[in-house]
């Protein structure tokens, strides 16, 4: 008798709950919702305010831009801009734009408005004017008719185009609307949205989740077709891996990422899970404080360089890396493989110690890494077991990135090595060049505070060339000359994972975008 | 008692004053550059210094440290340098999902905490009272960020039986807020499914959150029933005849209840603070993941805010429990 009692509560029990449980996919009336979860939140909408990973996935959900970075290996496509061409002198750019285009709000997307966005960027000087701003002024941007806009460039700046396509376009009328103390809307849009973009914004918790309608009579069509055009997508932020795991899992989730090689690994294996695994274009270095401090040396950078396990990058990502042989990821237009970057070979590592001033080691050294990146701390290990052949003792101090970057930008207070991940804005090649120029000195990619005049001056040079071939063949050079001044480890570029559900269809990977980051218009539920 | 009242409230105040203190203090010495980051990673100078000037951070500290005590006097927290948002708007928008996870959890925890304790002292040095020592024991060593994992796995990705994370359901219109608390709104809306579903979302956090509170619970008032149980009071009811129920619930437990008052108080007060580590594991939209989620950001005046709410909330509970002391043991309020 009590044992059917017992069993009769349990079950009501259950039955209440089941209804409440997602079991599968959201669905609104006949449509899905795509759930999409990471573990970065989306503080700030706002596009010429701020972008990161997470932040940009929404914003190019919900925006559109004159262009589109589409593909493996990555390609600039049209977008809103059907067509553009660029004076011979690199100057001038005129773009056409489409004449369907349109806000969320019924507004036609049209040139004022491309003009306006620009201008409001470069003005409030945030988010993504650092790209632009010193070659473009407002003044110089012309609504010429209602479909043609041009922009005219302070000198010539070649990696202009491959910057455009995260340049995205508000509508002015909105914006100008919601403007509080002549803060062009940066309030209101940083919770808000007024673009032109395949989903519109339904709910926004930049902490929780933000839920983005389609919208249904989207300007550009749907490549899926209308029939099987999500309703909707929700972006829902989980700080945690374990918890996202368990969510695909049991399908209240359907695309997760930020997970760890060994979680890869076992959602791979689970049936009705399938794991996008691509070369990415993030590289993974070691910077060395190349101002002071015994990494100042050559010698002991080039030892250290030497005496490093390469092949443990690759184990430590199950596989799924490969090994740098150049500054620039292979994705990067202008890449060579750099002959003799360095590999493992403690002679050479013995021979370039004996350059130093302790020739026989004896000095302990400090390899800083972002607390809580389990394989930057693991690398670190590996740093420490390499360099024990040398002598060097190893201090691994993980900091938070906020201390991290704070220590890192200033020659004085940055630590001997620090590791860091990096991920090309574009696919033109100064955006990995200008990394090591004295200008990202104090940026979090500058932390080495490499120092070689000429090879600022050719990265210099290079951005401004027009003739494609004099370009390339010098950041050829460029790249063997950093090579050879070692101001880091050049170590690996790891896969880019998502895992998800085997009832997702639609994904494109494209390198150029950030860890995690996926454009979510072409994606679907076949199921 | 008045007297008493009015020097607890001006204590409470100087200690808020040496906590705003201690909170401006670690943030400005953390080798941390908020304006850097607000302004992005790919950020020049110009653009680092444009939000240091935004944000009154160019300012020399003593000079921001008054500024932001006059906020603070204002009933304003100041402004995160991440979002541009006010802390004082989003505190109050994050605050009744912590509240709400805080008072499910410790109704819970007294609720059987209590029990189990009366339980184990009517059975004291039997296999029960043994196993609820253990338990008590247990309770107060789980480190709750893994004890919240191991109950997603087991119950939210192995049996399936409640959601991951999260407060409810991914597209399920809670409404607009008329207490800000899902479960009392989606009662006093007359909506059974959606409280359901609040339930099912909250049970796993708020189990996590109420452990160490019940083990303490259960711990004193199991040690404060047996010696009540032992009262001579207790011996002379017996003999005039009380009922065992009486006897134990009326007249021992009343009398073990001091104490026990006591540590309900303490433990609000460290069940607020440990929502950082819960409401983390669970997504739990609370000022508990507010403060992370700044923390890793390098913001601090969201940090700032949440732990003088939270020490707000220690000194208030504290005042209570005193107040509360007197109206329990007519003793003390004589004396």
């Amino acid at each position: 008798m009590t044992t059917t009692r017992r069993a009769i509560l349990h079950g009501a029990a259950l039955s209440a709950l089941a209804p409440s449980m997602s079991w599968a996919f959201d669905k609104d009336g006949d449509r899905k919702i795509l759930v999409f979860s990471g573990n970065q939140a989306v503080p700030v909408l706002d596009p010429h305010v701020r972008y990161d990973w997470s932040t940009r996935m929404i914003q190019q959900s919900v925006y559109d831009g004159l262009l589109k970075y589409v593909g493996n290996p990555p390609r600039i496509i049209p977008w809103l801009a059907e067509k553009y061409e660029a004076s011979p002198d690199g100057l001038t750019y005129t773009f056409h734009l489409v004449g369907n285009a349109k806000f969320h709000n019924g507004d036609p997307v049209d040139a004022e408005a491309v003009r306006y966005s620009f201008e409001r960027a470069l003005k409030l000087n945030a988010g993504v004017a650092w790209m632009l701003k010193d070659f473009l002024k407002p003044e110089k941007i012309t609504a010429v008719d209602a479909k043609t806009v041009r922009f005219v460039l302070e000198r010539p700046f070649q990696p202009f185009i491959s910057y455009v396509p995260w340049w995205y376009i508000v509508n002015p009328k909105q914006v100008q609307a919601n403007v509080v103390d002549g803060d062009y809307g940066k309030k209101w849009l940083t919770e808000n949205e007024a673009g032109s973009g395949p989903f519109k914004l339904k709910r926004f918790d930049s902490t929780a989740l933000i839920h983005m309608d389609a919208v249904p009579d989207y300007w550009k069509g749907w490549p899926m077709g209308d029939k099987n055009r999500l309703s909707g997508v929700i972006y829902r932020i989980v700080r945690e891996a374990a918890p996202r795991r368990a969510g695909l899992q049991r399908r209240e989730m359907d695309v997760v990422t930020n997970m760890s090689p060994d979680d890869m690994q076992q959602l791979a294996k689970l049936p009705g899970v399938r794991a996008e695994d691509h070369p990415g274009s993030t590289t993974f270095g070691i910077k060395f404080n190349c101002q002071t401090g015994p990494t100042a040396d050559i010698n002991l950078r080039k030892a250290i360089a030497y005496a490093f396990d390469y092949e443990a990058l690759i184990t430590i990502h199950n596989g799924g890396a490969k090994l740098m042989d150049s500054p620039f990821p292979p994705t990067m237009e202008g890449h060579i493989p750099v002959p003799g970057i360095p590999r493992k070979d403690v002679a050479k590592a013995k021979e370039f110690l004996a350059k130093t001033k302790t020739p026989s080691g004896g000095i302990e050294l400090e390899y800083v890494h972002v607390q809580g990146l389990e394989d930057a701390r693991r690398i670190g290990l590996v740093l420490l077991d390499s360099l024990r052949t040398l002598d060097i003792k190893l201090n691994i101090v993980g900091q938070p990135w906020p201390t991290m970057v704070a220590r890192g930008s200033k020659p004085d207070t940055a630590a001997n090595m620090t590791s860091v991940y990096v991920t090309p804005i574009g696919t033109d090649p100064d955006t990995v060049a200008f990394q090591y120029h004295r200008d990202s000195w104090g940026l979090y990619y500058g932390m080495s505070h490499y120092e070689d005049k000429e090879a600022w001056a050719m990265i210099a040079e290079a951005r401004g060339l027009t003739d494609k071939a004099r370009r390339m063949a010098l950041y050829g050079e460029i790249q063997k000359r950093i090579v050879a001044d070692q101001p880091e480890i050049f170590g690996m570029i790891p896969n880019r994972t998502w895992a998800m559900r085997d009832y997702v269809k639609g994904f494109e990977f494209s390198p150029v975008r950030f860890t995690g980051e996926v454009d979510l218009y072409p994606m679907w539920i076949d199921a | 008692m008045l007297v008493y009242l009015l020097r607890r409230i001006a204590l409470a105040g100087l200690m808020l004053f040496g906590l705003v203190c201690l909170t401006f203090a670690i943030a400005n010495v953390a080798p941390s550059d908020p304006a850097a980051l607000a302004a992005g990673p790919d950020a020049g100078r110009s653009q680092i210094e444009q939000v240091r000037r935004e944000y009154g951070l160019d300012r020399p500290l003593p000079e921001q440290f008054v500024r932001y005590v006059g906020d603070l006097v204002q009933g304003e927290f100041g402004r995160s340098v991440a979002t541009g948002r006010s802390v004082g708007r989003d505190l109050a928008r994050y605050f009744p999902a912590t509240l709400e996870l805080c008072l499910v959890a410790m109704a819970f925890g007294m609720l059987a905490g209590i029990s189990l304790g009366m339980l184990s002292a009517l059975f004291k040095d039997r296999w029960l009272d043994h196993a609820m020592r253990i338990f008590a024991v247990s309770g107060i060593a789980l480190p709750p960020f893994w004890f919240g994992l191991l109950l997603q796995l087991g119950f939210a990705a192995w049996l399936g039986w409640l959601p991951t994370s999260g407060r409810i359901g991914v597209s399920t219109d809670p409404g607009d807020p008329i207490t800000g608390l899902l479960l009392v709104d989606s009662l006093l809306r007359g909506n059974g499914p959606l409280f359901v579903q609040c339930l099912s979302y909250i049970a796993l956090p708020a189990l996590v959150l109420s452990l160490p509170c019940l083990a303490s619970i259960l711990r004193v008032n199991r040690s404060e029933m047996v010696e009540a149980l032992r009262a001579d009071y207790i011996t002379a009811a017996r003999a005039h005849g009380v009922s065992r129920w009486r006897l134990v619930t009326v007249h021992a437990l009343k009398n073990a209840m001091l104490p026990t008052l006591a540590i309900i108080g303490l433990r609000w007060g460290w069940m607020m603070s440990s929502t950082v580590l819960v409401e983390t594991v669970f997504d739990w939209p609370g000022i508990g993941l507010y403060a992370v989620s700044s923390a890793i950001a390098g913001d601090f005046k969201p940090v700032m805010g949440v732990t003088l709410i939270i020490g707000l909330n220690f000194m208030l509970v504290n005042l209570v429990v005193d107040l509360l002391y007197g109206v329990l043991d007519p003793r003390l309020r004589h004396a």
